[in-house]
């Protein structure tokens, strides 16, 4: 649908003599200007821990993401070292991009041995679309979406994570592991 | 003989020294750390050496090292040598310009009168403006000998847009000469020695358009049409490269200092401080000997006219980062419809407040 731009607003006397618009503006810069300035002399005195910029450093400095965050998702890794992963394939299916590769293995009929686990656990972080479903379609509290966003490589292969490098312990998880469980728990699955 | 001449060599290492070697590289990082500022950016900082950042003032080296090292790229089909004489046509005029322009006045500094202008010619105001249209040349033949459209295009708005402000450029200095009555910029400046007497008293309307005007002749935003990034890719040096390019950048900046001189002559007092006569100055510092206290005030003098330019500069880059782009009508309506017969009006009402003063 095609809409027109008004371009006839009317303006006042005192609008359309530009001159003290354009002083407004600049007044207006100006003012960040010497605000920014002056800030920075605090910051370097070390009466004030922070710039008054907010602009971050970014590869020195970095910000804390929210808890909602969506990075990398990641398998967690029980205390005994093992994936609390079952290997049920949920996240397989859910996954709207097919990113993930699951392998099952199961018990060989030893003792203290896992019902089932996952043999392989591939992402591929090139395919992988950090929409959260994984997350939300795990039973078992094994996969989650870490804060972490650094994943640029040179090389695409590289960034088919397999399991040992997925996996993170679980005390690592546990802000985003209580997110999640109120997080669903609301949705009354 | 011989000491007139490294007089006059002096001055003229003086201005390239301060043009070329430190406003117009040090204005290139000037303008990414104020543009920084304002929209609550930090700015060029990553440029170290040894670690050291130091606000980001290396930036400087690195860009001229790239610029030297740069491919010197002719497009296929451009007039190779109409291609490589236009920066030189745009750098020049801006250069040029500085020899009519006196940075001081006049003192006596061993029984030798030094007048701080490297050429004082009677015309100067004129030499002014006839150096400062010649680079329109530079650039219109630099967007034509590229064989690019964009860079046509942009030269075509550079055409019109000097031709058109420098009209208004033109007639607004003709009230300046007509308070003034001289076109000699050292006598320009000698009479604002009175406070009252400066142009941005006598002539406001003035001021404001030889502002305008000449913002609008330095291309820069709010009148960069011709070389409008989100229209023209970069107008006229599109296809420029390298030093070239830099050249163009240079001018570009050169002019900046050009036009704060012109500007602080003409309208904010040249190199005079408010209701400080350079006789009381002179006295201020009697204790010193004539050649003592002379140097002492001409160097006061100096710094007085470089911080009214660097004020005067500051101006043009708040405004530069303040406005969007005028569309290329609404340049040409300001150009002829506003600024035309205001500037005719200006030269009506000096004229007639002339008059009836005497």
């Amino acid at each position: 649908m095609a809409y027109y731009v008004n371009r006839s607003i009317k303006m006042t006397w005192w609008e359309r003599s530009y001159i003290p618009e354009i002083i407004k503006g600049m007044w207006l810069t100006s003012r960040r200007f010497f605000y920014n300035l002056f800030g920075f002399i605090p910051f370097f005195l070390g009466t004030e821990k922070d710039r008054r910029i907010m602009t971050v450093y970014y590869p020195e400095e970095q910000v804390e993401y929210p808890i909602a965050y969506r990075g990398r998702p990641v398998l967690a890794q029980n205390e005994d070292g093992q994936p609390a992963c079952v290997a049920c394939g949920l996240c397989e299916i859910a996954c709207p991009a097919y990113c993930i590769d699951i392998v099952p293995a199961e018990n060989t009929g030893k003792q203290n041995q896992y019902e089932r686990w996952p043999d392989v656990f591939n992402i591929d972080y090139a395919i992988c679309i950090f929409c959260g479903n994984c997350e939300e379609a795990c039973p078992e509290e094994a996969i989650f979406m870490s804060d972490d966003c650094e994943i640029s490589m040179l090389d695409r292969k590289q960034m088919l994570y397999t399991k040992e490098q997925l996996l993170t312990p679980v005390a690592d998880l546990q802000k985003r592991i209580e997110f999640t469980r109120n997080m669903y728990a609301k949705w009354n699955y | 003989m011989l000491v007139d001449l490294t007089i006059t060599l002096v001055k003229i290492l003086f201005i390239f020294a301060v043009t070329v070697g430190f406003f117009a590289p040090v204005l290139t990082w000037v303008e990414r750390k104020q543009s920084a500022l304002m929209q609550d950016r930090i700015g060029a900082n990553r440029a170290d050496i040894m670690g050291f950042t130091f606000l980001g003032l290396f930036h400087i080296i690195a860009d001229a090292l790239k610029m030297f090292t740069k491919e010197d790229f002719i497009p296929d089909g451009a007039n190779k040598f109409l291609h490589t004489i236009s920066p030189i046509v745009a750098l020049v005029p801006a250069l040029l310009t500085f020899a009519v322009v006196p940075f001081g006045g006049q003192y006596t500094l061993f029984d030798k009168e030094v007048n701080l202008v490297i050429s004082d010619l009677d015309v100067g105001l004129l030499f002014v403006f006839a150096i400062a249209s010649l680079a329109t040349y530079g650039y219109v033949i630099a967007g034509w000998s590229s064989n690019n459209n964009w860079s046509l295009l942009g030269s075509m708005r550079t055409a019109s847009q000097m031709i058109s402000y420098e009209v208004t450029m033109g007639l607004t200095i003709i009230g300046v000469l007509m308070v003034y009555g001289s076109m000699k910029l050292t006598e320009i400046g000698a009479i604002q020695e009175n406070f009252w007497m400066w142009g941005i008293f006598l002539q406001p309307l003035g001021f404001i358009m030889f502002l305008t005007a000449s913002i609008a002749e330095n291309k820069r935003i709010p009148f960069d049409a011709p070389e409008a990034e989100s229209e023209l890719v970069a107008g006229y040096f599109t296809e420029y490269s390298g030093l070239k390019f830099g050249m163009f950048f240079m001018a570009e900046f050169i002019e900046m200092v050009t036009i704060g001189a012109i500007m602080t002559i003409l309208f904010l007092g040249a190199w005079h401080i408010p209701f400080l006569t350079t006789a009381t100055l002179l006295s201020w510092f009697d204790f010193l000997g004539t050649t003592g206290s002379n140097l002492v005030v001409m160097l006061i003098h100096v710094g007085v006219f470089f911080a009214k330019v660097v004020f005067f500069i500051y101006l043009q880059m708040i405004i530069r980062w303040t406005l969007p782009r005028f569309r290329y009508d609404q340049i040409m309506k300001l150009g002829w419809k506003i600024l035309l017969p205001l500037s005719l009006a200006n030269i009506l009402v000096t004229g007639l407040v002339i008059l009836a003063l005497n």
